[in-house]
C-alpha cells in the first residue's frame, strides 16, 4: 500500500493546520492592537482640556481593521487547509477499501453467542478481569464452567513458569488414563524436567529416590528414555558439563508450557489457539476475495446473498485447512459420500460420478484423462481420506 | 482456448483429438506430481515448510487495504476540530468588527467608548486563550493520525503475530464499543496499551446522546443534529425528523394536544415537502390519543420506537466519522466462518482445532454460505498437515490415505508394518501406493 504517499499528505495537512493556526492568532493580535491603541487614544485623552473626537477615532479604527481584512485573511488559510483535507480523504479511499461492509450478508448475529465467545476467548489467555467485565456489562450469564477450568490451566502455567512443576504433576496423575488414551506422554515429561531439576540443583540421592518413585512406572513404554535419565545421574551437579548437557536447556520448559496448554485444552475438548482468533486470521485472509467478488456482483445482490455456496474458492493460508476435501479433476464436484474419490489402477484419481461417465455407467473401459492407461470400472477403488 | 481449458469429460475428448499436445504437458506434470493441490494460486503456500514470505506479505498488504476505519475515523476527528476551531475564530472575530463599525455609526459618549472598546479587548483575550487551547487539542489528534499511520507502517513479516493479535484486540475494542461496552473496552485498551489506536474519545460523544435517548430524552440527541447539521443535510439524514416525531408524540402520549400542534407547526411542517406521508400518519394520532388499539398508530407509542431511535443515531454516528456501520468484528468473523465453512465442520468428527467445531461458532455459520475448493486440499489423519507434493498421499490396499511422511514415520517404529489407525487393518509398507490428485 503507499502508505508514504499518504503520509506525505498527512504532513502537508498537519502543516497547513500549524500555519493557519499561527495565521488566526496573528490575525487575533492585529485587530486587538489596533483596538488597544483606540482604546489608549481615549485613555490618553483623559485630560479635559484637549477631548478626543471620539467619532473620528473609532472610524479611524473602523478603517483600519477594514484595511487588514482579518475574515478574509483567516478565509485565505483555512482555504488551503480544507484543499488539503478532502485531498487526503479522496487518498485514503483511492489506496484503502473505504467499505469493507460490502460483502456483508445482512443476517443477524446473535450478540449473546458472541458475547459468550469473546469472554471465553478473554478466559482463554488469562484475562479473567475482562471476560468477567464484559460478561457484567452486557448482562450475560456467566460461563462459570469454562472459566474455572481456564483458572485452573493458567494457574499450573504461572507455576511451570517460576519452576513449580507440582500443581502440573498432580492434573497430569488425576488425568492419567485420559491422556494415555491421546497417547501423551506429558506425564514422563514433567517427570523428567523434575529430575533434571534435582539433579542440578539437589543431591545424587535425592533425584535417586525421586526417579525410584515416579520414574519407575515409566519403564515398561519407555525404557530408553529412562536409561538415559539414569545415566545422567553420574554426572549430578554437573550436567551443564556432560554429554546429557541438552537435558538442561531451558527449550525444554517451553516447549513444555505449551504441550501442557495443548494436552489441557483438547482434554476440554477445546482447540489450542483460540478459536476466535483463528476465524477471524482467516476473516482477514479471506475478506479481499470475498470483497472483490462482491463488487463483480453488485448488479446482483440479492443473488449473492442467497447464494448457498460461495461461487469463487476463498484461498486461506495452510494453517486453516481442517478437512480434507476431494474435488474431481473432471467434474470440479466435491467429494461426498454419494460421489466419492475412486483409486484407477494408474493411480490417478476422480470422483465415482466421472468414472461412471467415462465408463458408460461401467459397462466399457475407457482412457484415463491423465495418462494412456485403459481402465475398467471394476479396477477402481474407493478413497478415504 | 480457455474454455477448453476446463477440463470436463466431453471438452477433455476433443481436445485429445485437436489438441494433442495438452495431453503431453499434463502427462508430464502428473505423474511426478507437480500438478496436485496447491500450485493453482499464488496464494496457497506450495512448500510444507513455513509459507514463503511474499506471500505472507501479499496477505499483509492486502489486509492493510481493510484497514481505512482505523485512519477515517482519527482523521473525521481531526477536521471536525480544525472546523470547529475555526468557526470560533471567525465568529468572534467577526462580533469584534462589527461591534467597531456599529459604535463608529452610532452616537456614543466618551465613556460608553471606552467601556465597548475594553470588552472588546477582553473578547479578543478570551478568544486567544480558547484558540490555544483548541490547537493543543488539534496537535494531539494529529498525532493520534500519525500514531495509527505508523502502526500500519509497522507491520511487516518478523512482527505478524503481535501485530495480528493487536488487530484482533482493536477490532475487539471496536466491538465493545458499538455495544456500548465502554468499561470493558477502556480496560482492554489500557491494558494493551492501545489507547491511540481505538476510538474511545468518539464514542464518549455517542455515549452521551445514546444514554439520554435510552432515558427517552431527545435533547443530546438534537443538539448533535445542530453540531452536524451541514453534514447530516449532506447526506439528506431524516434522523432531525424522527427525533421531531418522537417528541410530538410524547406530547400527544401526554395530551398536551395544544402544545403539540403548536410543535408541529414549528418543527414537523418544514419536513413537510419531503416527508409529509409520515407526518400525516403522526398528525392523525392527534385523532387516536396513545391508548389506540389501531396498529398503525399504536406502534408509534411503543417504547420500542426509542431503541429504533438509538439504533438510527449509531448508523448516522458511524456514516458522520467514515465507519462501517456493522462492527467490524461481525465483518471478519463472518467473512472467516464463510471461509472456513465446508459440510465436514458440522460432522462429528470435526477437529477441534476448527472453529466450526464450537456450538457457538456452528451457530453463527448457519445462514453463511459454504466456501467453495476448486482444487483437492488434503489433510492427513494423522499428522493433521496438508498433503502435497513434497508429503504427497499414500494408499493402504484398503483405500485409506494418509500421508507420506506420516506412514513413513510409522514403519520405521514398527518393523515397516502398518496398521490403519481407523480400522485396524495391518499392512506391510511396500504395499502402499501413491496417489495422484490434482
Amino acid at each position: 500500500m503507499e502508505l508514504d504517499i499518504i503520509k506525505d499528505a498527512f504532513d502537508r495537512i498537519s502543516k497547513k493546520q500549524k500555519l493557519s493556526s499561527s495565521k488566526s492568532q496573528e490575525v487575533i493580535d492585529l485587530v486587538g492592537l489596533e483596538v488597544e491603541q483606540a482604546l489608549g487614544k481615549f485613555q490618553s485623552a483623559h485630560d479635559p482640556t484637549s477631548p478626543v473626537d471620539q467619532k473620528s477615532v473609532l472610524t479611524d479604527l473602523k478603517l483600519k481593521l477594514n484595511a487588514i481584512g482579518p475574515l478574509h485573511q483567516l478565509e485565505g488559510s483555512q482555504k488551503e487547509l480544507n484543499l488539503n483535507l478532502s485531498k487526503y480523504q479522496k487518498l485514503l479511499e483511492k489506496f484503502l477499501n473505504p467499505d469493507i461492509s460490502k460483502a456483508y450478508r445482512n443476517v443477524d448475529f446473535d450478540f449473546h453467542i458472541v458475547n459468550q465467545i469473546v469472554a471465553v476467548h478473554f478466559y482463554r489467555q488469562g484475562l479473567f478481569d475482562l471476560g468477567d467485565s464484559l460478561l457484567n456489562e452486557a448482562g450475560e450469564p456467566e460461563a462459570t464452567a469454562l472459566k474455572s477450568q481456564f483458572l485452573d490451566l493458567h494457574q499450573i502455567i504461572e507455576a511451570v513458569r517460576v519452576r513449580n512443576l507440582e500443581p502440573a504433576l498432580k492434573w497430569a496423575c488425576t488425568n492419567r488414563e485420559k491422556l494415555k488414551q491421546n497417547s501423551s506422554n506429558v506425564e514422563l515429561k514433567l517427570h523428567r524436567l523434575q529430575f533434571v531439576e534435582i539433579l542440578q540443583k539437589g543431591t545424587r540421592t535425592d533425584a535417586l529416590n525421586y526417579a525410584r518413585a515416579y520414574l519407575t512406572p515409566f519403564a515398561s513404554l519407555h525404557m530408553e528414555e529412562i536409561q538415559k535419565l539414569m545415566a545422567c545421574l553420574l554426572w549430578a551437579g554437573r550436567l551443564d558439563r556432560s554429554p546429557y548437557h541438552e537435558m538442561t536447556s531451558p527449550t525444554h520448559w517451553d516447549n513444555l508450557t505449551e504441550e501442557l496448554t495443548q494436552e489441557f485444552c483438547s482434554l476440554l475438548g477445546q482447540s489450542y489457539v483460540s478459536p476466535l482468533s483463528v476465524a477471524i486470521a482467516a476473516g482477514v485472509e479471506g475478506l479481499p476475495t470475498l470483497l472483490k467478488l462482491s463488487n463483480v456482483m453488485s448488479a446482483k445482490k440479492q443473488e449473492w446473498l442467497a447464494m448457498k455456496q460461495l461461487p469463487v474458492p476463498v484461498e486461506l493460508g495452510k494453517e486453516f485447512q481442517f478437512h480434507s476435501i476431494f474435488v474431481c479433476p473432471v467434474s470440479r464436484d466435491q467429494g461426498s459420500e454419494e460421489n466419492p474419490p475412486m483409486l484407477m489402477p494408474c493411480l490417478h484419481v476422480l470422483c465415482k460420478q466421472s468414472i461412471m461417465k467415462l465408463s458408460k455407467s461401467s459397462t466399457r473401459t475407457f482412457k484415463c484423462p491423465y495418462c494412456p492407461a485403459e481402465v475398467s470400472f471394476a479396477q477402481c477403488r474407493q478413497l478415504y481420506f | 482456448m480457455i474454455k477448453i481449458l476446463e477440463p470436463s469429460p466431453f471438452t477433455y475428448f476433443a481436445r485429445e483429438k485437436f489438441f494433442p499436445f495438452f495431453l503431453k504437458l499434463e502427462m508430464d506434470s502428473l505423474p511426478n506430481g507437480t500438478a496436485t493441490t496447491t500450485t493453482a494460486t499464488p496464494a496457497a503456500p506450495t512448500a510444507p515448510a513455513p509459507a514463503p514470505p511474499s506471500s505472507r506479505l501479499v496477505h499483509l498488504a492486502e489486509s492493510l487495504k481493510l484497514e481505512h476505519q482505523f485512519l477515517r475515523v482519527p482523521f473525521e476527528h481531526y477536521k471536525k476540530t480544525i472546523r470547529a476551531n475555526h468557526r470560533v475564530v471567525e465568529k468572534e472575530v467577526s462580533a469584534v468588527i462589527c461591534g467597531v463599525s456599529e459604535a463608529a455609526d452610532s452616537d456614543v459618549s466618551n465613556d460608553d467608548a471606552v467601556h465597548h472598546l475594553s470588552s472588546l479587548v477582553s473578547r479578543l483575550q478570551g478568544l486567544k486563550r480558547k484558540l490555544e487551547e483548541g490547537s493543543r487539542t488539534e496537535n494531539l489528534q494529529a498525532q493520534r493520525c500519525r500514531a495509527r499511520l505508523d502502526h500500519l507502517e509497522s507491520a511487516d513479516a518478523e512482527n505478524l503475530s503481535d501485530w495480528n493479535n493487536m488487530r484482533l484486540k482493536r477490532i475487539l475494542v471496536d466491538y465493545m464499543l458499538r455495544m456500548s461496552y465502554y468499561d470493558t473496552a477502556a480496560k482492554l485498551a489500557e491494558s494493551s496499551n492501545i489507547q491511540d489506536l481505538v476510538d474511545i474519545d468518539v464514542f464518549q460523544e455517542a455515549k452521551k446522546v445514546i444514554d439520554a435517548l435510552q432515558n427517552k430524552e431527545v435533547a443530546p440527541a438534537l443538539v448533535w443534529c445542530t453540531d452536524n447539521k451541514s453534514r447530516l443535510k449532506k447526506s439528506k439524514s431524516k434522523f432531525e425528523f424522527q427525533l421531531r416525531l418522537q417528541e410530538f408524540i410524547e406530547l400527544v402520549r401526554a395530551e398536551n394536544n395544544l402544545r403539540a400542534i403548536t410543535y408541529a407547526r414549528k418543527y414537523l411542517a418544514p419536513w413537510g415537502a419531503t416527508h409529509m406521508k409520515e407526518l400525516q400518519r403522526v398528525m392523525a394520532t392527534l385523532a387516536f390519543r396513545s391508548n389506540t388499539e389501531c396498529t398503525t398508530y399504536k406502534v408509534l407509542f411503543e417504547s420500542k420506537q426509542w431503541d429504533f431511535l438509538v439504533d438510527q443515531f449509531k448508523q448516522e454516528f458511524c456514516k458522520l466519522y467514515g465507519m462501517t456501520l456493522e462492527p467490524l468484528l461481525n465483518i471478519y468473523l463472518q467473512a472467516g466462518l464463510s471461509a472456513l465453512k465446508t459440510p465436514y465442520c458440522y460432522e462429528d468428527d470435526c477437529t477441534k482445532e476448527d472453529p466450526l467445531s464450537q456450538e457457538s461458532f456452528r451457530k453463527l455459520a448457519l445462514p453463511l454460505p459454504y466456501s467453495k475448493q476448486h482444487h483437492s486440499k488434503l489433510v492427513c489423519y494423522i499428522t493433521k498437515e496438508l498433503m502435497d507434493t513434497e508429503n504427497p498421499p499414500q494408499v493402504l490396499p484398503n483405500g485409506y490415505v494418509y500421508s507420506a511422511k506420516a506412514l513413513k514415520e510409522m514403519a520405521k517404529k514398527n518393523n515397516d508394518k502398518i496398521t490403519c489407525p481407523r480400522t485396524g487393518l495391518v499392512c506391510n509398507y511396500s504395499e502402499l501406493v501413491k496417489a495422484y490428485i490434482s
